[in-house]
């Protein structure tokens, strides 16, 4: 039986009085990929920020693989984000300073402790064995990317959040790395949930939520 | 009021071994409780007797030897555990700690308790009489709360401070040093020091003799300049360091090399990492006590090098002889030589001088002593608490035994009490000064 790993009732967050997300209820069975679409405001990153746990809601109930995050205090939060979630963004927010491995072993270090060969491993599986020792700036955007990715799913994460994570790449970079986040749900078994503004890209999920002005307006099943 | 503030780092040293022992032995509170009272309240009345039947440095001597057995313990401990982790075989993981028998929690409570009580009587009557019965029961009385606050207190410190056999002995022991720390009579440091300072004295002597070689006459004085580095203060006070750290460092290190657990039956890396990463938080944590104790000896340290003692220290009076060579003192004009004080003097002709030192025992007899020893640098000597102390090695030599010859007493000058004087030959004094003096003062840096 699949078991819902989120699961959010009434869930709202205001800023003042701009209410980013109002009322949402929301089920995610565990391993499935959610794509969640909408314009540039419509609530999909404050959605995102709070199901990964940057952020707390205004209202509503928020459970997380049995967790209330409602409840937890700012360590638990911490504990949680570390342990739960692998979060890919746009900017790859990568540290320009370390190499792709040492990108990659610093979510390690935060998690538990490093571990080199393990993080080699990692960055072999997105393709990335021959460019370890390589500076994000002398790597291009979908490499970059992958580095994102690699540091994302290393510390073994059971929910991956991708806030608009193909969208600096172009048609070929973006199908390289769907196919390779696809690869990796299958081996792994971590549920995807990704925010997006690209249709093609929302069709490689299972389910498509779309939001509009902070509210849930539609729901469909994924076009692949 | 002023007892209640001389005994209150003491008190504070108690509650932490209580707060310690609590945290080692967590489900033997009121065991514990009863233990720690009890046996507090046992060691002051122990103290007491021993304070109340024998002379002051045999009470102290006792309670000395038996705080100095248990840091003897904490060698052999740590060198046990060192060895558990770096010898053939070394230990891993620890394993689950067994629950502890309660025998063990209460004779561990019994002993620092006994031990903590008597070094508190022992504070509170530093002259070496007994101590009231009053004083007596409200220190018993505090003793034995604050045993029950820490106890209360301790459920407040961190869970993640963990208490292994190894640290706890650690902190006992070490709180007891800083305990004794605080009393010139009971200060194992300075002894220690000294030890270490007479230790390598000898054995260098030894190692000549044994080469049959007349060591002062055999090198050079500024040869044996450097040699006298080796006899001063310093070596036996960085020995006595490094003796005195080294079983809470040991400690330390054991802790630090424990192995790694074996992970490898763990398929998936991040829970691999995350079991190594709580072992090396928990060890980490573990390493919280010994550090500490670590700090409470080096407090200990500081107590013995810089004590709050005030010494009865007089500059010395200048004085000459008559025309029949005699340098005569008279025994009540503006000093009382039977206050039982110490009257320092000074001696000078023709360009010698000889510094001497005049003392009513507790016994009643005047004795006259040079201001110096057979074995250290001429620094003199000051009087505090029943007895004077070495200020080069901080020795402390019983008010009983001056006047004696050997060790670090003060050397004795021959010398005739008439009724109302003291007479001292004066080539004598000066001679001896020199015999002796001149001698231990040869060496840059210290002994003869």
């Amino acid at each position: 039986m699949v078991t819902d790993i989120i699961e959010t009732r009434g869930l709202t967050r205001s800023y003042g009085e701009i209410c980013a997300l109002k009322p949402l209820d929301l089920l995610v069975p565990e391993g499935e990929w959610l794509s969640v679409m909408g314009h540039s405001g419509s609530g999909k990153s404050t959605l995102l920020n709070l199901l990964g746990g940057l952020d707390r809601p205004s209202g509503g109930s928020l459970q997380l693989g049995g967790e209330d995050l409602m409840t937890l205090s700012e360590d638990g939060l911490a504990r949680f984000r570390r342990e739960f979630v692998g979060i890919i963004f746009q900017q790859h927010h990568l540290v320009p300073y370390l190499t792709a491995l040492e990108n990659v072993m610093m979510a390690q270090y935060f998690h538990s402790v490093p571990d080199e060969a393990e993080a080699c491993m990692a960055l072999e599986r997105v393709g990335l064995g021959k460019r370890l020792k390589n500076r994000p700036g002398e790597l291009s955007g979908g490499e970059q990317q992958r580095v994102c990715i690699a540091r994302a799913i290393i510390n073994s994460p059971k929910l991956l959040l991708g806030d608009e994570p193909t969208g600096n790449l172009d048609h070929q970079n973006t199908g390289m790395v769907m196919e390779l986040l696809k690869e990796l749900r299958s081996e792994q078994q971590f549920t995807i949930i990704l925010v997006t503004h690209n249709r093609e890209v929302a069709d490689w999920g299972d389910r498509i939520i779309c939001l509009d002005d902070g509210a849930l307006v539609r729901e469909e099943r994924a076009g692949r | 009021m002023m007892s209640a503030l001389k005994l209150m780092p003491l008190l504070l040293a108690w509650g932490g071994i209580v707060a310690a022992l609590a945290r080692y032995f967590p489900a033997r509170r009121t065991w514990l409780l009863i233990s720690c009272a009890s046996s507090f309240v046992g060691g002051l009345a122990g103290g007491n007797l021993l304070l109340t039947l024998f002379k002051g440095e045999i009470a102290s001597g006792a309670v000395k030897s038996l705080v100095g057995m248990c840091f003897l313990c904490l060698w052999v401990v740590a060198l046990a555990a060192f060895y558990r982790v770096t010898g053939s075989g070394g230990r891993s993981i620890p394993g689950e700690r067994k629950k502890p028998y309660m025998s063990v929690a209460s004779g561990a409570a019994s002993l620092a308790g006994l031990l903590a009580g008597a070094i508190c009587v022992c504070r509170l009557a530093p002259q070496g009489a007994g101590v009231p019965l009053l004083p007596l029961f409200v220190l018993g009385v505090a003793g034995a709360l604050l045993a029950a606050v820490a106890i209360g207190v301790e459920r407040f410190v961190p869970a993640d401070i963990t208490v292994t056999g190894e640290s706890l002995l650690a902190l006992i022991v070490s709180l007891l040093l800083f305990a004794s720390s605080f009393s010139l009579q009971l200060d194992l440091f300075s002894p220690l020091s000294m030890k270490v300072m007479k230790f390598i004295h000898d054995f260098v002597h030894q190692f000549f003799e044994s080469m049959l070689m007349p060591d002062h006459l055999f090198f050079r004085r500024d040869v044996w300049e450097y040699i006298g580095y080796l006899f001063g203060s310093s070596v036996g006070f960085w020995g006595a360091l490094l003796i005195w750290f080294a079983p809470v460092i040991l400690i330390c290190a054991a802790i630090r090399l424990e192995r790694l657990p074996s992970v490898v039956h763990i398929r998936q890396g991040a829970q691999r990492r995350k079991l190594l990463a709580a072992f090396i938080r928990e060890r980490r944590c573990r390493l919280t006590v010994p550090c500490f104790a670590m700090l409470i000896l080096g407090v200990a340290v500081y107590n013995s090098r810089f004590p709050r003692v005030e010494y009865w220290d007089p500059k010395p009076v200048a004085v000459a002889m008559n025309a029949s060579g005699e340098i005569v003192i008279p025994k009540k004009a503006e000093i009382d030589l039977e206050d039982g004080k110490l009257h320092k003097y000074l001696f000078k002709q023709g360009g010698r001088e000889a510094r001497f030192m005049i003392l009513s025992t507790p016994d009643g007899h005047l004795t006259v002593t040079l201001d110096a020893c057979a074995i250290c640098k001429p620094d003199g000597y000051g009087q505090a608490e029943g007895a004077v102390i070495c200020y080069y090695c901080k020795t402390l030599i019983p008010l009983e035994t001056v006047g004696k010859p050997g060790g670090c007493n003060p050397v004795p000058v021959p010398f005739k009490v008439g009724a109302d004087r003291v007479s001292i030959d004066a080539m004598t004094i000066l001679n001896r000064w020199s015999e002796t003096v001149t001698t231990t003062s040869r060496i840059k840096g210290g002994g003869k």
